[in-house]
Order: C-alpha cells, then sequence, then structure tokens
C-alpha cells in the first residue's frame, strides 16, 4: 500500500526531507521502507531498542493525525495514509 | 521576608500621592506574590467598595475605580531560579470581558522592578493629564507624560530610557491603550507583552503611559547553599529535557503550528475547520529556515524561544523584529487565512509597535472575515475595503485602523465579541467572556474546551494547557478525543499554573520541572518549608478566590461555556473528523471536583481553603 510519511523538526532538517511516499506492507513495514531511502539510522528514530520492536516513547507518532499511543487496536494501514513523526516539541 | 523585597507601591493618580508599604507576608504565605498576591489584593478592594456602597458590578473597568497591579514573586529575579525574568499584571475588570483582568509578560522588567527594590506596584485612581511612573533605586516619582502620548511603543522606550540615565526596564502603552482599543496590551523591554485582557486600555484610561523600572538591589535567599544545589538540578533537568532543552531553542514555539495542524485542531478561518493543507508555508520549521536571525531570552532563562527576525524585502520589509510566537502566526495567519509568513511578521511588529494584543486583533479580524463572507457586514461599512480571507493586505492595514480606532477600525477596536453583536451574528465570536480564544480547536482536544470553558479571565490556554498531556505526551499522553478524567486534569493543571504565576516565572518550565521541583526551589528562597502538596493547596486558594471575585461580577455556570460551534458543529475534516465538545459532562465532573456549585464555590470549599 502506498502511503506518505512526514518529517518535522530536527528531524527533516537531519534527513533533508519534508515528506517520502513509500509503498509497505504493514504499519511496522513503513519506517523499514523509509530507512531504505533516509539511511538505517532512521530506524532508530521511530525505534526505541536495538531489536527495533518498541516504538520509541518521546516520539510523537501519528497515523492520520492519531497518535499512535491513543489507539488501542492493532494499527492496520490504507492506501494515502499520512504518517507523520515528530521529535518532542511543545509551546504555548 | 528572603525571596520579596519586603515593599510594595501604592500610587494614587487621582491625588498623584506615592506610598511605600511594608509586602503583607501573611498574605505572601498564603498566595505566594504575584498572580496570587495580586488576587488576594483585589478581593480586598471589592470589599472595601462594598462598604462604601459602591457593588462589584457597578465597577467601570475604564473609570477611576478600577485599580491596576504589577507584581513579581519570590522567584522573580533570583538567579538561579530558572525563567524567573516574567511579572503579572492584574486589575479588578477587564474592559474586554467584564470579568478580572490578567496578563503575564516575560522580558525583564519583572526582575528590574525588584531590584528598583519592590515586589509590587499597585495603581489606583486616574490622572487627568499623561503621566509615567519613574521608580528608580528604591523612589517613585509621577512625572508628565504630556510629550510622549502619541507615540508608540518603541519610541516610549527609547526616550524614557534616555531620559532615566541608567539600565532600567520600560512597560508601556502604545496608541492602542491610549485609545483604550479594548484589547490594548502593555508592552515592555520592546516585544514583550502583558498581552491579554486590555489591561493595556486600562492603563490608557488612567493616563498612566509608562512604568520605568531599575535598580542596582538584588532580592536575597534564604538558604544559599541549599538553594544553589537544586537550582543546579533544576536547571540540569531544564538544559536535559528535549523540549526545553532543545525543541524550544531551535525553532520557539511556532514549532508547534505543524502537530497542531497535524492533529487537526488548528483553527482556520475563524475555526470553521481545524487543518489547513497550507500550514507548513507558517510553521516553525518555515521561519527558522527563511526569517530567524538569532535568538532572544528573557532575563534568566536558559530556554530563549524568543525568534528575532527580519523580512529583507518586498512589500513587508522590516529589517528587525522579535516572533512572532506560535499564537500570534496562528491568530494573525492561519484563522485570517492570511499563509504569507512575511505579512504574518510585519502585523505582528505593528502589534508590538501599537500596542495590541495579537490573539484578539487577530482573532477579531477573522470574525469580521467570516462576517462579510456571510453577508453580515455591508459595503458602506468597509469604506472599500476587500476584507476576503487570506488578504494580507488587507489584515496590515486593519492593525492601523483599530490602534487609531480609523473608520472600521472603531468596530475592530470592540473586539469579536461585540462586533459579532452588533452586526447580528453573535454566534461567530470564537470567544469566552469575551475574550477570544487560543490556537487550538476543542473539538479535537476536549481538555482544553474545558479550560477554556472555566478559565476566570475568559477563553485562555495558558491557565491550564492540557494540550501538554493531549498532544504533546507531557507529562504522559492521554487521548485528546475523549472526555474521561479530563475534569481532573484540568483542575491540577489550573492549580499549578497559578503557582507558576504567582511565583512568578515562566510556565515553560512546567515541561521539565512538576510541582517538586517548584517546592524545593521555593523553599530555600523563602526560608519557608513547602511541600508540592502545600503549592498545589496555594494554587487551587488563588483559583477559587479569583473565582469568588469574578462571581461578584455575575459570572456563574452559565458563563463557562464554549461558543455554539465548537458545541454543535461537527468538526469537518482531519483527526477530530465528526466531533463536538461534550462540555456539560465535563463542568459536571469538574464542578464537582472544585467543590463548585453552578461555578461559584461553596462556603464549604472557602473555608477548606482559608479563603475570607
Amino acid at each position: 500500500m502506498k502511503v506518505r510519511i512526514k518529517l518535522f523538526a530536527t528531524l527533516r532538517e537531519k534527513y533533508g526531507k519534508k515528506e517520502l511516499a513509500v509503498d509497505a506492507e504493514d504499519f511496522r513495514d513503513v519506517f523499514y521502507k523509509a530507512s531504505e531511502v533516509l539511511g538505517k539510522e532512521f530506524l532508530k528514530e521511530v525505534f526505541q531498542n536495538r531489536e527495533l520492536k518498541e516504538f520509541r516513547d518521546d516520539r510523537i507518532i501519528t497515523i492520520n493525525g492519531r497518535n499512535i499511543k491513543d489507539i488501542k487496536d492493532e494499527i492496520r494501514i490504507k492506501e494515502g495514509d499520512v504518517i507523520a513523526v515528530f521529535p518532542p516539541v511543545a509551546g504555548g | 521576608m528572603k525571596g520579596y523585597t519586603g515593599k510594595t507601591l501604592f500610587v494614587n493618580l487621582s491625588d498623584g500621592t506615592v506610598k511605600t508599604r511594608p509586602t503583607d507576608m501573611e498574605i505572601a504565605r498564603k498566595y505566594l506574590g504575584g498572580k496570587g498576591y495580586a488576587v488576594r489584593l483585589l478581593y480586598d478592594y471589592l470589599i472595601d467598595y462594598e462598604k462604601k456602597g459602591i457593588a462589584a458590578r457597578d465597577i467601570n473597568p475604564l473609570g477611576e475605580e478600577n485599580v491596576l497591579i504589577f507584581a513579581t514573586g519570590p522567584a522573580t529575579g533570583i538567579v538561579g531560579f530558572p525563567e524567573s525574568g516574567r511579572y503579572h499584571v492584574m486589575a479588578l475588570r477587564s474592559p474586554l470581558t467584564g470579568s478580572i483582568a490578567s496578563a503575564n509578560s516575560g522580558g525583564r522588567w519583572g526582575p528590574f522592578l525588584k531590584f528598583a527594590g519592590f515586589d509590587a506596584i499597585i495603581i489606583e485612581g486616574k490622572s487627568e493629564e499623561p503621566v509615567y511612573l519613574e521608580v528608580l533605586d528604591g523612589t517613585a516619582e509621577i512625572r508628565c507624560a504630556k510629550d510622549i502620548w502619541g507615540k508608540n511603543v518603541f519610541e516610549t522606550e527609547k526616550i524614557l530610557k534616555k531620559r532615566a540615565g541608567r539600565r532600567c526596564s520600560v512597560a508601556c502603552i502604545g496608541p492602542a491603550g491610549e485609545n483604550q482599543v479594548l484589547f490594548a496590551c502593555i508592552m515592555n523591554d520592546e516585544h514583550r507583552a502583558a498581552g491579554r485582557t486590555g489591561v493595556g486600555a486600562i492603563m490608557g484610561s488612567k493616563k498612566l503611559k509608562a512604568i520605568v523600572v531599575g535598580g542596582d538591589s538584588r532580592p536575597e535567599v534564604a538558604k544559599p547553599d541549599e538553594f544553589e544545589e537544586v537550582s543546579k538540578e533544576a536547571i540540569n533537568k531544564i538544559r536535559n529535557n528535549p523540549v526545553t532543552g532543545e525543541g524550544l531553542p531551535k525553532y520557539g514555539t511556532a514549532i508547534l503550528v505543524n502537530i497542531i495542524n497535524n492533529a487537526g485542531i488548528l483553527p482556520y478561518k475563524n475555526w470553521q475547520t481545524g487543518y489547513n493543507d497550507k500550514a507548513d508555508e507558517i510553521s516553525g520549521e518555515t521561519l527558522a529556515e527563511k526569517y530567524l536571525t538569532k535568538n532572544r531570552a528573557c532575563w534568566g532563562c536558559q530556554i530563549g524561544c524568543g525568534r528575532v527576525t527580519a523580512v529583507k524585502e518586498g512589500c513587508f520589509q522590516i529589517l528587525y523584529s522579535e516572533g512572532p510566537e506560535y499564537e500570534s502566526i496562528w491568530a494573525l495567519g492561519n484563522t485570517t487565512g492570511v499563509m504569507q509568513l512575511d505579512a504574518i511578521i510585519k502585523a505582528n511588529h505593528l502589534c508590538d509597535e501599537l500596542g495590541l494584543d495579537t490573539i484578539s486583533m487577530g482573532s477579531t479580524i477573522a470574525a469580521a472575515m467570516e462576517l462579510r463572507e456571510k453577508g453580515y457586514i455591508p459595503d458602506e461599512v468597509l469604506e472599500g475595503l476587500d476584507l476576503r480571507f487570506g488578504n494580507a493586505t488587507v489584515l496590515v492595514e486593519l492593525i492601523w485602523r483599530t490602534a487609531y480606532k480609523a473608520g472600521f477600525g472603531r468596530y475592530l477596536a470592540l473586539g469579536s465579541k461585540r462586533l459579532a453583536e452588533i452586526f447580528g451574528a453573535p454566534d461567530l465570536s470564537m470567544s469566552v467572556k469575551g475574550l477570544e480564544l487560543p490556537a487550538y480547536d476543542p473539538r479535537g482536544a476536549k481538555g482544553i474546551g474545558l479550560t477554556y470553558a472555566t478559565a476566570n479571565r475568559g477563553g485562555c490556554h495558558v491557565t491550564g494547557y492540557t494540550i501538554s498531556p493531549e498532544i504533546l505526551g507531557l507529562p504522559e499522553k492521554i487521548d485528546p478525543l475523549t472526555i474521561e478524567g479530563k475534569a481532573k486534569w484540568v483542575k491540577a493543571f489550573q492549580d499549578f499554573t497559578c503557582v507558576v504565576n504567582s511565583a512568578v516565572n515562566c510556565l515553560f518550565t512546567t515541561f521539565a520541572l512538576g510541582a517538586e521541583d517548584y517546592a524545593a526551589l521555593l523553599s530555600p528562597v523563602t526560608g519557608w518549608d513547602m511541600s508540592a502538596e502545600d503549592l498545589m493547596k496555594i494554587g487551587e486558594r488563588i483559583y477559587n478566590l479569583e473565582r469568588v471575585i469574578i462571581s461578584k461580577y455575575g459570572f456563574d455556570g452559565k458563563d463557562d461555556s464554549l461558543p455554539k460551534r465548537l458545541l454543535t458543529e461537527p468538526m469537518p475534516e482531519g483527526a477530530a473528523r465528526g466531533h463536538v465538545v461534550e462540555l456539560e459532562k465535563m463542568k459536571e465532573e469538574y464542578y464537582k471536583l472544585r467543590g463548585w456549585v453552578n461555578g461559584v464555590p461553596t462556603e464549604e470549599k472557602l473555608k477548606e481553603l482559608e479563603i475570607p
């Protein structure tokens, strides 16, 4: 499925891209496919441990604007979904 | 008495007297300082007025009887107390809302007031002629301001600093305050604003152009060794925190534009929707890439979220400006549909120069644009202005006209509530208690809806910033689209924010520091042994006393509401699509937690909090 992944703040600066389109099999695969373009290091931006199983707690990762921490069920992707990754940000 | 200067200045502009009285340490113990101290003094003024036969409801916000207070707290101006460069302004009544007036500003004016030897300045009465107050090295003098009346904020500061002849800081009003635009603000240190609730109009009504402060005195700390240790620890927490140590210094508050838009709650075109596919054009990332020249921190700040910007060419050229921060970008840009950062920077600069609150200014223009779009404003009133969403030139022009109440500007100068009422569509004002809402649509973050509805000063986010847990995941992530448990969060945030505004230091510290950290810092400063629970109780006391005051003006549960659009029109798109705010359910739970009936504290609650 073709989905878009968007990067913000320091991640945008570090990887020199605002967004990219990837063809992924499932939600986790989105980030693996993105790392093929952005480099393996990108996986460490998203996953917290060496086994790359858990998502990093300090990242804000959303699918169609919903934070994945607020989604109770298994996350499924569909054609045209927009995934966004933010480093910790705040303001007021 | 450590942490405080121990002196409070009472200035009566009607009879021209200036008196120094001891800061009341019994009140300070119970209300800390800053906002809390001011709220307590304002309550006493109300009781005195009642004894004299003047009912609270009859107080004219722009009349002689309104009382204006500038207050610092035990944290302000203490070297090593994180982000302690702020001060709080309060007045009995806001001309915009009729509720209590409250605003907070950074820069260095707050610390400089303490260096001048005072914890707070209380302004009573009204001058016949324009005056300014000079408070230098423990003495205060009311001086003639005829020659600077009419000057803008930047000119005023420059002249008064030169006249003072020493290092000082100036808080002043611009033409908007002089002309009593209902949302005029008080500016200090050029681009810092005590922005909300029209405190600048109150200064204007008193013919008080400015207050100059400076001095060589320094507040002392009760237990220096202990304080040094906890101060280092707190500052390390701030420096090592990814938000306060990296995100805010690098991008400023405007970093929020994209994340709030991504969550579908960045109000667009007067809140007709919460998503704008062009928002990135006015984001913090774009600001940093195209217009940022450097950061500018407030006094004693390790974060440095302030932006210095320049628009080098074009019709919106401005070679030095500061900001815009997130709220101003949103209000002057996203909600007016103006997606040009250069125009937003110019508009923001003008608001600072003329002394206008950017949130209320932008939101009032956006309301006018929707009123026009829907046919409520006739052509003849507009005198040729093309009042369409997205018109950058009109945005800038209307700021001038508002400050000078010229042409259509005389309607805008009244704020969005009165504007929408005059033109027959009151529901198009996106305000609570008459105060224009800030940049988060609560249909997609329900907790902030409850904050807006129950904020004592009116539609406000910084009295209980639940966007932090709902969207940013700090200190923990909670679902923005549910209402369960939100009342508890809102109450806790409102109480804690009262502590911060009474300490007085910057709210942004709370991304890294909690109530325990505040207790650890404030105890050695004051010499009082305070726990986190003690501080939260102080915060609750302040919030409740403020509520008692506004209830005397006639505010109650009916006023703890939201614009109809947010309660009945489902969000049309984005992550919050289909959602409205289920306010009444949250309010019921909130009132129960607060110990309020119909939005007013019960006798039992007041007794429990030792409120007179």
